[in-house]
């Protein structure tokens, strides 16, 4: 029997609340905000990885005809800021930690003035010697990043859950290895943008094309040194987040503060090569070295994980980011003795910061090559060693996971019809292969204090349509349609009827944003309850007017009637106004709040981190060509496990998504850098994927209902990006018997190990 | 240097009194405030400035307006007919061929060259075309089926 339910709304492929906007050119992305009298805001950037500022002198520069403010750190209350770590400033105070750095901004009346006054700002700098390796970093007498950061560790994890000597002496075959990841940049084809306000009453008004507005708001006004309440964040449309836009860097701010001591609106919007140098904060990358213990019959047995994580100068979110890597697989199979240790580190680069997969993709690309290691080893179909350890409804992982649906076996079963696994494996050609990995992810994640909830409040108008006012924001990904056909599903009204309002600090209740794959899990659930309420008003005005019990009541396509009764009903329309429009008469609104039932990790990261879990399945037939190198994906085919599809466009468009920047990520994508400096920060040289560059793709849906869900709906925005890398790497070695171990996996990188491998 | 431009934008006659080095794509924002042509690198890379200049896709970040004398110039802001969207426009509707919708001004302008030349495209001439615009939301694939769909939509109207 199915476990999907049949809804009129959710489900159904309806299209995109903002689709004619986007087709147009009307929608309004941060570039398109023009306020009267706006300035051109921007930044002088560090040339330097590592230097003292012995002064700064800007009198020249505010002389040139034009120019409005400049600023510089004594321009601000040099209060140090940060996601988890207040470790950075608005703009550099003393010194500078790498290559980008803000250091000094200009707003002038238009942008040609504003770059020559940046060139006319004189900086006394000292260069210093620089720290560039996460492991050259960590050894006795090397440069510090931050003085008070011995042997620059940002961070030390070391945990071990059960008996990991025993596990691995119980083990019949040992695999291990070392695989190193890349930085990886979000390249959302929209930089990131600000435009701030300053009134002289104190208030900041800032749009930002942020994906966690209130998030924003926070860290905006600790830097500041002003209230919550004293900084308005707006929403403009954000032409794609993927992490980068979570507000872990410093373009609003310097815009505001521009905006401040300018006395006029200051636009700061990033060039693609500032986006590279200093925006949006590149996926952390790691060395993971993974040992793992299998038993004869397949089951592991044993894991143990070691993590050098790369900070870059700041700290961003890449303490919580190098938890995850080196603790989230272990939901993925029935693991019982693991033990992991991973160390964050400074360094003299650009800060790394979170990237859809938020630490799972590294740790994916290391261990779901090692499960194919073990796979080996023991002879058996790394499809079956899957499904002998793949995780199930009612799993509880050694770290507190408890998992309430879980169609990861459905999910191999899926892929190995959809590619033909069996029969294509049994018929292999020559430097051709197959390779697969599964992939776990959660719906939303408590670590912003003991909180993963949202709230929601739900209008209904005069005319009968319904408001959604919600603080999440949209990102491009496509969230406000699945909240309209939530609150819809729920009303019993078309979707047509349902709006949802711009995101704006002012005007909707907290919410913590677009991250963790939340939205759809999190947020859907406040909004459907915001719509339980709403109903339950409509219901009772709707009783008084058929002369009938509330309880008995029920609508559908805009209509509320008695059950069984159709004949005689009211529309929403009508039950609104003779809700309002009568003495003593009132609004029909109504809020709705969840709060996912997980906890807070301990100080032994114990605890379940999220409300619920996703998990997909990915495989690829490759083809190496052995005198080139060159890898070429024949075919790849998915299946993901998020519960209910609410929206399928959306959903299919995550999955492609995703799919396409876990391509990029194995294949092309990586910055070159020399003594901290990018070498290749633009999109000739550091390349994304083209059209071109996709190979054909099949994916599918599980059959699947999270019982905590709304309309029992999970995450899935991130699932498609994790295990790509593994995926493909997993192919080329069946194909040519060859793995590189670090990313990404280029063609030169193949032809050196198959030379190796010849001897 | 200051230069008077005559050239026709979206079917009008426009005349701007600009620097000649400013780039069209400022020009079309800054200047004119038609701002649904966007920017995603300004080097030529992404595709998202795409516009029809005298009939051709080009990148509208690598044009001086020095070069705009006499030019008929056509932007997303132009692609609508009448009040009606264009076919290809209801196809990414239809399709969900936009997701951030940031490279799609792009994406459409460049759809539209390739179907006024060609109006039954096979996939690899579309993927072909098309890889000069760069999307990191989509993976591409809605974005091919919506140029299917509206090379179809083309044909039946004018067989
Ligand atoms: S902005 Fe013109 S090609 Fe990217
Ligand atoms: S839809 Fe976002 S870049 Fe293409």
């Amino acid at each position: 029997m199915s476990k999907a339910k049949n809804f009129s709304v959710v489900g159904k492929r309806v299209q995109r609340v903002e689709g004619f906007d986007k087709v147009t050119g009307d929608s309004k992305f941060i570039a398109d905000i023009h306020l009267p009298g706006m300035l051109t805001g921007r930044i002088l950037r560090s040339p330097y990885p590592h230097a003292r500022i012995r002064s700064i002198d800007t009198s020249k520069a505010e002389k040139l005809r034009g120019v409005r403010a400049v600023v510089t750190a004594e321009d601000t209350i040099k209060r140090p800021w940060g996601a988890f770590f207040a470790d950075q400033y608005i703009l550099s105070v003393g010194k500078t930690r790498y290559v980008g750095e803000e250091v000094a901004a200009v707003a002038a009346i238009d942008p040609d003035i504003a770059e020559e006054a940046l060139d006319l700002i004189e900086v006394d700098w000292e260069p210093l010697p620089g720290v560039f390796d996460a492991d050259e970093a960590m050894l006795d007498g090397a440069p510090l990043v931050h003085d008070d950061k011995p042997n620059n560790i940002a961070m030390h994890l070391d945990l071990e859950r059960g008996n990991i000597v025993q596990a691995f002496a119980d083990s019949d075959i040992i695999v291990e290895d070392t695989f190193t990841s890349m930085p990886q940049w979000h390249c959302a084809i929209e930089t990131i943008g600000s435009v701030a306000e300053y009134s002289p009453n104190g208030k900041y008004t800032i749009y930002m094309n942020t994906q966690t507005l209130f998030n924003a708001r926070y860290r905006i006004a600790t830097a500041l040194g002003v209230p919550e309440t004293d900084v308005r964040v707006i929403q403009s449309a954000v032409g794609g987040g993927f992490g980068g836009k979570s507000c872990d860097d410093n373009n609003a701010l310097v815009c505001a503060v521009l905006a401040r001591k300018a006395g006029k609106p200051v636009r700061v919007i990033n060039t693609r090569e500032e986006e590279f140098l200093a925006g949006c904060r590149p996926r952390v990358f790691m060395k993971i070295n993974v040992k793992l213990g299998f038993k004869k019959d397949g089951r592991i047995r044993a894991k143990e994980l070691k993590v050098i994580a790369d900070n870059g100068a700041y700290s961003a979110k890449a303490p919580a980011i190098t938890g995850v890597a080196a603790m989230r697989h272990d939901t993925c199979y029935k693991y019982s003795d693991v033990k992991l240790e991973a160390k964050l580190i400074y360094t003299n680069k650009i800060p790394t910061g979170a990237f859809r997969g938020f630490g799972n993709p590294s740790a994916e690309w290391a261990v779901e090559q090692a499960i194919d290691l073990g796979a080996h080893a023991l002879g058996i179909d790394p499809l079956e060693i899957a499904r002998i350890n793949a995780a199930e409804t009612g799993y509880v992982s050694p770290h507190g996971n408890r998992v309430t649906s879980c169609e990861l076996k459905q999910c191999l079963d899926m892929v190995e019809n959809m590619i033909d696994w069996k029969a294509k494996r049994a018929n292999k050609q020559p430097n051709t292969g197959m390779g697969l990995a599964c992939t776990v992810h959660v719906s939303g994640k408590r670590h912003f204090g003991d909180y993963d909830g949202s709230s929601a409040t739900i209008k209904i108008n005069e005319d009968g349509k319904a408001l959604i006012l919600s603080g999440e924001g949209e990102c491009g990904q496509g969230v406000h349609t699945a909240m309209c056909q939530i609150a819809a599903e729920e009303l019993g009204v078309p979707v047509e009827d349902v709006e949802i309002s711009r995101a704006d600090t002012d005007l909707t209740t907290f919410c913590l944003g677009a991250f963790a794959s939340r939205l759809t899990y999190v947020s859907g659930n406040a909004v459907k309850n915001a719509a339980t309420n709403v109903k339950q008003q409509l219901y009772e005005q709707a009783a008084e007017m058929l002369e009938a019990n509330a309880a008995d009541l029920i609508s559908r396509d805009g209509r509320i009637f008695v059950q069984g009764a159709e004949g005689k009903s009211v529309t929403v329309a009508d039950v609104a106004r003779a809700r309002l429009f009568r003495h003593n008469g009132a609004p029909i609104v109504g809020s709705g709040s969840f709060d996912a039932d997980s906890v807070l990790p301990d100080s032994t990261r114990f605890g379940n981190e999220s409300g619920a879990y996703n998990y997909g399945v990915q495989a690829a037939q490759v083809h190496v060509d052995p005198l080139t190198g060159q890898v070429k994906v024949l075919q790849m085919v998915v299946a993901s496990d998020c519960g209910t599809v609410i929206y399928p466009i959306g959903a299919e468009g995550q999955v492609e998504g995703g799919l396409a920047q876990g391509i990029g990520y194995a294949l092309t994508e990586g910055l070159q850098f020399d003594e901290g400096r990018p070498l290749n920060p633009n999109f000739s040289d550091y390349r994304i994927p083209s059209m071109r560059d996709m190979p054909p793709l099949q994916h599918a849906f599980a059959d699947s209902y999270e019982p905590t869900g709304p309309f029992g709906a999970k995450g899935l925005g991130e699932l498609n990006m994790d295990p790509t890398a593994a995926v493909i790497n997993n192919a080329i070695f069946d194909a040519v018997g060859v793995r590189v171990k670090t990313l990404p996996i280029t063609p030169e990188k193949i032809l050196r190990a198959l030379k190796e491998k010849k001897g | 240097m200051n230069k008077k431009i005559d050239f026709t934008l979206n079917g009008k006659a426009v005349s701007r009194d600009v620097p000649t080095h400013r780039l069209l794509l400022d020009l079309l924002r800054d200047e004119i405030g038609a701002t649904g042509t966007k920017e995603g690198c300004g080097t030529g890379d992404c595709g998202a400035c795409t516009v029809m200049m005298n009939g051709k896709p080009v990148n509208s970040c690598l044009i001086l307006s020095g070069e705009l004398a006499g030019a008929d110039i056509v932007t997303i802001e132009g692609l609508k007919i009448g009040a009606e969207l264009h076919a290809v426009q209801k196809a990414f509707v239809q399709d969900g061929g936009a997701q951030c919708g940031y490279c799609t001004p792009g994406m459409l302008m460049m759809s539209k060259a390739l179907l006024d030349s060609n109006n039954n495209p096979s996939e690899e001439e579309i993927r072909y075309a098309l890889s000069g615009n760069l999307c990191r939301c989509t993976g591409y694939a809605k974005i091919v089926q919506a140029v299917q769909d509206a090379a179809a939509m083309l044909r039946s109207k004018n067989p």
